[in-house]
């Protein structure tokens, strides 16, 4: 057998049900088609999943995966991608989780961790190169996960990975996410009480073997001039200056930034807890494993702390919330992060709850403003309690049960990152077409239509095929995976360091087949759990008969026929049926 | 003469200073193998940094009892003569000395021009 | 005319290390005309991102007035 390179040619696999732990060989034919991280992820979980399947039932596996890439000198290829089915949407879910946790999983001999079945009571599993074992947790449990990661490190020393669930995972509330490095999630979708339902609390790894390429020293050498030719142009590297709370400024600028539930996109207070006013409080600075730009800002403010906030947490403790107290929104992302509640769901549930409580539709007993009571009631959230208990059903199930559905923002039941689809019209079908629900991480428009400038923000023309653009990129980068914030990271490059790594040739072509792939495969997915073009249509009606009223996008909305003449583009563009299915004929060829 | 210098404010906490170091001198990315130990880690509310780096200090050329280590511009370690005993590692204060194979294996500065300082992105590691 | 120019994104790191500045540009300039006279060349930067008017997105060729903030930025990517 020739020598594998890049991979480790190993997955991890533990049924949890009957606590038997195995390894066996990567599936090189998928790796070769998928890549690694979400790609790979992706066809696992297709070829391993029945369709319609309990979410949080023992029939669910939650797949932590690595690329080839992953634990050597690339730099920004430390992302861990965590993949199951969505409890929040009955969707796939590929999550991206940085910090250490995916350079240790690799290092310690496996591409990919693989958690099925249930235990039947709360465990942990440490993982220590070939030594494999799960641990009983009883004394965790309840615990939320900053202190989980204290126990652990202690006990195992600072050197491992900490992967962790918080109550609110173990209370298997729909928003929970799974957390490592104390600050860093697997955030979006639910995947939390995924790993509750399995009554795994955290995973704790160290790797000692390492990863094998065919030169090691050309590659050192050949990546040291990407590193400081590419990634370390000032392009990519103004995220370590400002984290992403640049596009606090940048969105409000734009016309996109979210104000009190979307309800409008101007906040005069934004220079109250703007990225200025933030990095003031910081006393540190991270990256992930391998990273080579630092996005993360440590910041104090008292008893405070968080390496944060990102925007999409200032945003929904900030002007989405009509607040405006950046030690609340410190504060808002340290709880949640500890509780293991996604800042972005957890928030858009928040001040959809304020502005049913100011319309007198329902009393949730919070208002706009009120950032302070956001902190408390996440607690309530995690653990179910008292007015929690609704709200952590999310914004989907919460109007379904009480009203005000249109203005709950969220598609297929994930709530809407930060960015106005009225303020960029290509948002809203990024957001209808994106595998996981709302999402603005695959084919992220707002760059093109409002950063940049190249296309129009309040038109539908042409916007499936620039939509299905960056979805290719973005699908193939982050099955490397290389992470967003590279951000002038080309197929050139990609393809040079698979074959420094693995010693395999893709061509351009190839290396933009296997985004395409993914594309299809998610949305296979989907199709096969009954998602169909009228899960996409279905967004909020606010978006299609509000006005916004200020800002650069005053007086914007989305006529419906605009919104469904983008989704025709895109199906049309990927060669999908009008009905936004995948015909035989493709999915043959996944 | 020319020693590593570590700001640990500018150090983001990537570890691709021990990536390289295990890739040039063992042939493989594996941190736990590198000549050098640098890494952050948040602990009780701080960001601490365990900097684990050859200083040049010479302790363990003192203490090798066969003579196997010499310590000129740059450490090199005799393998010849090296019996793996590990008093050296023990006695790093930087604990950073590595005993594999029944060898120690130490920081050289890689002829002068170390792979960690070139790679470094925040320009945390300085050779001066 | 008298207006003030602020820099966001990685245009700091090309043109800074200045944030925001005062400067003398030709009357109803554009905002192209008013970076070029700066020695800013949206054309010729191929990060360039969105230029804004006292805090509202506009387009390159938009007219000025007196006092105005012209704000430069790059593209950002992310979230």
């Amino acid at each position: 057998m020739s020598e594998v390179y890049g991979y480790q040619n190993c997955v991890l696999r533990l049924d949890l049900t009957n606590r038997k732990i195995t390894t066996e060989p990567l599936n090189m034919d998928w790796a070769r088609k998928y890549i690694g991280c979400k790609g790979l992820s992706t066809k696992y979980l297709y070829e391993e999943l029945e369709p319609g399947i309990d979410p949080l039932g023992p029939d669910n596996k939650l797949y932590f995966t690595t690329g080839p890439v992953t634990g050597t000198s690339v730099p920004c290829s430390g992302k861990l991608s965590v993949t199951g089915k969505s409890p929040a949407t009955g969707t796939m879910c590929d999550c991206s989780m940085g910090g250490h946790a995916a350079v240790k999983i690799k290092q310690a001999g496996y591409d990919m961790i693989v958690l099925e079945g249930q235990l039947d009571k709360p465990g942990y599993v440490l993982i220590e190169d070939d030594k494999v074992e799960i641990i009983d947790a009883d004394d965790l449990w309840g615990k939320g996960s900053h202190e989980t990661e204290a126990i652990l490190a202690e006990k195992y020393g600072y050197d491992h990975a900490i992967i962790s669930i918080g109550p609110a995972g173990e209370n298997l509330c729909v928003m929970s996410c799974i957390n490592s490095d104390y600050y860093r999630q697997a955030g979006r979708g639910g995947m939390g009480a995924v790993m509750g339902s399995k009554k795994v609390k955290a995973l704790a790894i160290k790797g000692t073997k390492g990863v094998k390429v065919p030169d090691a020293k050309k590659m050192v050498n050949r990546v040291l001039e990407f590193l400081k030719e590419d990634c370390l142009q000032e392009d990519n590297t103004y995220v370590y200056d400002t984290g992403t709370t640049a596009f606090a400024e940048g969105c409000g600028d734009g016309g996109i930034a979210p104000y009190k539930n979307f309800s409008d996109t101007t906040d005069p207070n934004l220079d109250k807890y703007n990225g200025d006013v933030l990095l003031e409080y910081r006393v540190g600075k991270r990256g992930c494993g391998s990273c080579g730009l630092g996005c993360g800002n440590f910041i104090k403010w008292g008893d405070a702390i968080v390496e944060g906030p990102e925007w999409e947490t200032m945003s929904v403790a900030g002007g989405n919330a009509g607040a405006c107290d950046p030690e609340q929104i410190i504060r808002y992302n340290q709880v949640a992060d500890d509780m293991g509640l996604d800042t972005i769901s957890a928030g858009d549930t928040l001040v959809w709850a304020m502005e049913m409580t100011e319309k007198g539709i329902h009393d949730f007993g919070i208002r706009f403003g009120e950032s302070d009571k956001e902190v408390e009631y996440l607690k309530l959230m995690a653990r179910g309690e008292g007015v929690g208990k609704d709200l952590a059903l999310g914004v989907k199930k919460c109007s379904e049960k009480y009203g005000g559905e249109e203005f709950a923002m969220h598609c297929k039941g994930l709530e809407f990152p930060q960015y106005e689809p009225r303020g960029s019209w290509g948002m809203a079908l990024a957001y209808a077409v994106s595998s996981r629900g709302a999402c603005h991480m695959t084919s992220y428009m707002a760059n093109d239509e409002v950063f940049e400038e190249s296309i129009p923000a309040y038109s539908a023309e042409g916007k499936g095929e620039v939509c299905y653009g960056m979805a290719e990129w973005n699908n193939a980068k982050f099955s490397m995976c290389i992470c967003d914030f590279w951000a002038t990271c080309s197929y050139e490059i990609m393809t040079e360091l698979l074959e420094l790594t693995t010693g395999q040739k893709y061509t351009l072509e190839e290396f933009g087949e296997v985004g395409r792939r993914v594309t299809h495969l998610a949305r296979a997915f989907n199709n096969r759990e009954g998602f169909t073009r009228k899960d996409d249509s279905a967004l909020p009606e606010r978006l299609f008969t509000e006005k916004l009223k200020t800002g650069p996008a005053a007086g914007q909305v989305i006529p419906r026929e605009d919104f469904e003449s983008m989704l025709d583009q895109y199906y049309d563009t990927l060669g999908w049926t009008r009905d936004g299915v995948v015909p035989e004929e493709i999915l043959k060829t996944l | 003469m020319k020693r590593l210098k570590f700001k640990k404010e500018a150090c983001i906490g990537c570890q691709l200073c021990a990536q390289v170091c295990s890739a040039m001198k063992e042939g493989i990315f594996c941190p736990d193998k590198a000549r050098i130990g640098i890494e952050t880690y948040y602990d009780k509310g701080e960001l601490r940094y365990a900097d684990n780096y050859c200083i040049l200090c010479g302790i363990c050329a003192k203490n090798c009892p066969v003579e196997a280590i010499t310590l000129t511009d740059h450490i090199e370690v005799d393998e010849d003569k090296c019996i793996g005993c590990g008093v050296c590692a023990e006695k790093c204060p930087k604990h950073v000395v590595k005993i594999r194979e029944d060898k120690a294996k130490i920081c050289d500065t890689c002829g002068g021009d170390p792979t960690c300082v070139k790679t470094c992105p925040q320009n945390a590691l300085t050779f001066e | 005319m008298k207006i003030t120019i602020t820099l966001r994104g990685s245009l700091t790191k090309r043109f800074g290390p200045w944030k925001k500045k005062e400067f003398e540009v030709p009357d109803n300039c554009t905002c192209t005309e008013a970076l070029k006279s700066v020695g800013i060349d949206p054309d010729a930067i191929p990060n360039f991102g969105m230029v804004v008017i006292n805090g509202m997105k506009s387009k390159r060729e938009d007219r000025l007035n007196p006092g105005d903030e012209l704000k430069a930025w790059s593209k950002i990517t992310g979230g």
